[in-house]
């Protein structure tokens, strides 16, 4: 059973004094239970629109949608217990302390309060959980919110940008654990994010979005598969020489502004052994925009 | 041994929580909160400030005080009768003209309190508890309107109100839990004040009382005005939260609230005087103001003497519960409804 299914699924913001949005545009996704999906789109693409739909915040215009089995909204009270979420910015009474806010929630939904503890301890924040909440950095901010999601030990974790105005530190740590949870076996992570890194780096699968519909979807190494016949720009001391060597070792190398391109280069180290071997050795070596990349970028670019 | 595969457990997916905790969550959310703290702390304080000033300035009559004020009493009875004589035997008086009109009616003892001549008077239960039980009723009033609004602006605000939504998606039991605990809690709250100032005056009846027996029925008086008053407390507490859902924010419901109170009722009352019966204080003041809030309305009409026409009218008890009821009815049911309605973000 999918864990997340939207088919045809459209929907148009009204705004005051202004043309109306189109947020979706007949979406299709559906999210295969377990391990990390991905969802990956530019700002402004439909990533917090499809998953405030999905929660129920917001109603579609048209199309149908599940989760978890269930019609979104009316079969929603029968799973929500299953679904943890982190949507935008964490929402937390600023007064409260991280603990005390946690322990609402978990009030809310009938969980004991050693849970709250447990989800504390798993992000690190048990330390100042007596602190209020608005004394906190944005990273601890963020943290909050992901142990509120984790709360119901969710069988789907949906995360929305979660490592948004998180220091590299708990970039890395975040990312970690969403890995963690992906790999447990019970969770589903529908992570969303429009750093492409940060999906490569986490997600098994990914769907690609651009202007409220998906583009692309499946696991992540066939959509990432083109990226090996990626260019690399590299500059050199001696251009002609090195432009020799490369193109006698069968690359194909063309001149640029203050270097050469090397074109669909499978490992950007050949080019380096190559060179060192005749005595050149590189001042730069840049991939020029990886293949995923430019297709994201070509696929979810302005229509001009 | 070889291990034993456990087969993958199908995943049985958990509803949402109980209207139990939510309504657990809430009692602790608004206990919680600071600011009704400090409402209901200011509250206290005011309390025993009046209750202290109550007891400075009201003295106990004793029997040699209220020998000295009989002995005034009398005095000034006496000084009157003497005027009015010198009055009656002047010559110069019109001759067509009733003396009593001229030089005023006899006076007796009968026409004057007792009470005027005694400084500091002494508190009367049986006289100012009742009218006291309806001041401490509109004062609870501005109180629990303030708990209302500011327990629910504080949800907007913080946007918590759409945080619930991750955990119970049914909106209306969201809703009904928050109203739940506001009425519970500022019903409670009224009757707080109510036993408060029942304390306080028998604090001043007993410490500095007038000592007069209290009427027959005196008790069932004051009680069914407590309990009104605490029927307002509760409707001023839903108003204010209705109003703050509404608006979504406490400091523009609190600025809504001054501009109809301040503004529009008074508007009202200069430009449409016989729209006053309609007018929220009016009936507010007339749920709780024993035996109904007597109008006198002065309309525009001009009668055939010239005069206006001044028309009287009694907004009665049953009167003002029902159109407080009504309006709070319909302040928070139009906001349960938009917020099960609109897209939550
Ligand atoms: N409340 C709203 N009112 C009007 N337009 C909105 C609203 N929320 C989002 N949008 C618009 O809908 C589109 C999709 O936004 P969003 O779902 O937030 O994208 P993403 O999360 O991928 O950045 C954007 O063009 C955005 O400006
Ligand atoms: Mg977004």
């Amino acid at each position: 059973m999918p864990a997340v299914e939207m088919h045809a699924v459209t929907k148009t913001y009204a705004r005051r004094g202004k043309s109306p949005q189109k947020a979706l545009d007949d979406l299709e996704l559906v999210v295969e239970s377990g391990g990390v999906h991905g969802f990956l789109g530019p700002n402004g693409s439909g990533k917090t629109t499809s998953i405030r739909v999905l929660l129920g915040l917001i109603r579609p215009d048209a199309g149908e949608v599940r989760l978890l089995g269930r019609p979104v909204p009316s079969g929603l009270p029968d799973v929500i217990g299953s679904v943890g979420a982190l949507v935008e910015t964490p929402l937390f009474f600023p007064g409260f302390s991280g603990r005390r806010n946690l322990q609402l929630l978990a009030e809310t939904a009938g969980l004991p309060r050693t849970r709250v503890e447990e989800v504390l301890e798993t992000v690190e924040l048990r330390d100042r959980a007596d602190d209020r909440f608005k004394g906190y950095s944005l990273g601890m901010k963020q943290r909050l919110g992901i142990a509120a999601a984790l709360l119901k030990s969710p069988q789907l974790l949906i995360l929305d940008e979660p490592s948004n105005g998180l220091d590299p530190a708990g970039i890395r740590d975040v990312r970690e654990l969403i890995r963690r949870l992906g790999q447990d076996g019970s969770t589903t992570v529908l992570l969303s994010s429009h750093l492409l890194t940060e999906i490569e780096q986490v997600a098994d699968h990914v769907s690609i979005m651009a202007r409220g519909r998906c583009i692309a979807t499946g696991p992540v190494h066939k959509v990432l598969a083109g990226r090996s016949t990626g260019d690399v720009r590299i500059r050199v001391p001696d251009r002609a020489a090195a432009a020799a060597v490369l193109t006698a070792a069968g690359y194909a190398v063309s001149p640029t502004a203050d270097g050469l391109l090397v074109s669909a280069v499978p490992a950007p180290g050949e080019i380096t052994r190559v060179l060192a071997e005749h005595g050149h050795y590189l001042e730069e070596l840049t991939p020029v925009a990886a293949d995923l990349e430019s297709a994201f970028l070509a696929l979810t670019a302005e229509p001009a | 041994m070889s291990a034993v595969l456990t087969p993958p457990s199908v995943p049985t997916t958990a509803p949402a929580g109980r209207f139990g905790g939510l309504l657990r969550a809430e009692t602790h959310r608004l206990r919680a909160r600071r600011f009704i703290q400090v409402l209901l702390g200011l509250a206290v304080l005011a309390w025993i400030a009046v209750t202290a000033l109550g007891l400075l300035n009201y003295e106990k009559a004793t029997p040699e005080r209220l020998a000295a004020a009989q002995a005034q009493l009398q005095e000034q009875v006496e000084q009157n009768e003497i005027g009015r004589q010198q009055c009656l035997t002047d010559p110069s008086l019109p001759p067509d003209v009733p003396v009593d009109q001229l030089c005023g009616p006899p006076m007796t003892a009968e026409d004057m309190e007792l009470s005027w001549f005694l400084d500091p008077t002494p508190y009367s239960l049986s006289e100012e508890g009742p009218g006291g039980a309806v001041s401490i009723a509109a004062a609870t009033a501005v109180l629990t309107f303030l708990i209302g609004a500011t327990f629910v602006g504080a949800e907007w605000s913080s946007r918590s109100m759409v945080a619930l939504l991750f955990w119970e998606t049914r909106r209306p039991r969201v809703m009904g839990a928050k109203i739940a605990v506001v009425a519970v809690a500022t019903l409670l709250v009224g009757v707080a004040t109510q036993l408060a100032w029942l304390a306080t005056a028998g604090i001043w009846q007993a410490v500095a009382g007038d000592g007069v027996p209290l009427p027959d029925g005196f008790w069932s008086e004051m009680l069914a005005t407590h309990g009104r008053g605490a029927l307002l407390a509760l409707f001023a507490g839903l108003l204010g939260f209705g109003l703050t859902n509404l608006v979504r924010n406490t400091g523009a419901a609190l600025g809504v609230g001054f501009v109809y109170f301040a503004v529009v009722e008074s508007a009202i009352s200069g430009f449409r005087p016989t729209w006053q019966p309609w007018l929220l204080t009016t009936n507010a003041a007339g749920l709780v103001v024993p035996g109904g809030l007597e109008l006198t309305i002065y309309t525009d009409e001009i009668d055939t003497q010239g005069n206006s026409v001044v028309i009287e009218h009694l907004v009665t008890n049953l009167q003002g519960g029902i159109v407080m009821g009504v309006v709070t009815a319909v302040v928070v049911g139009v906001g349960v409804v938009l917020f099960s309605r609109r897209d939550a973000q």
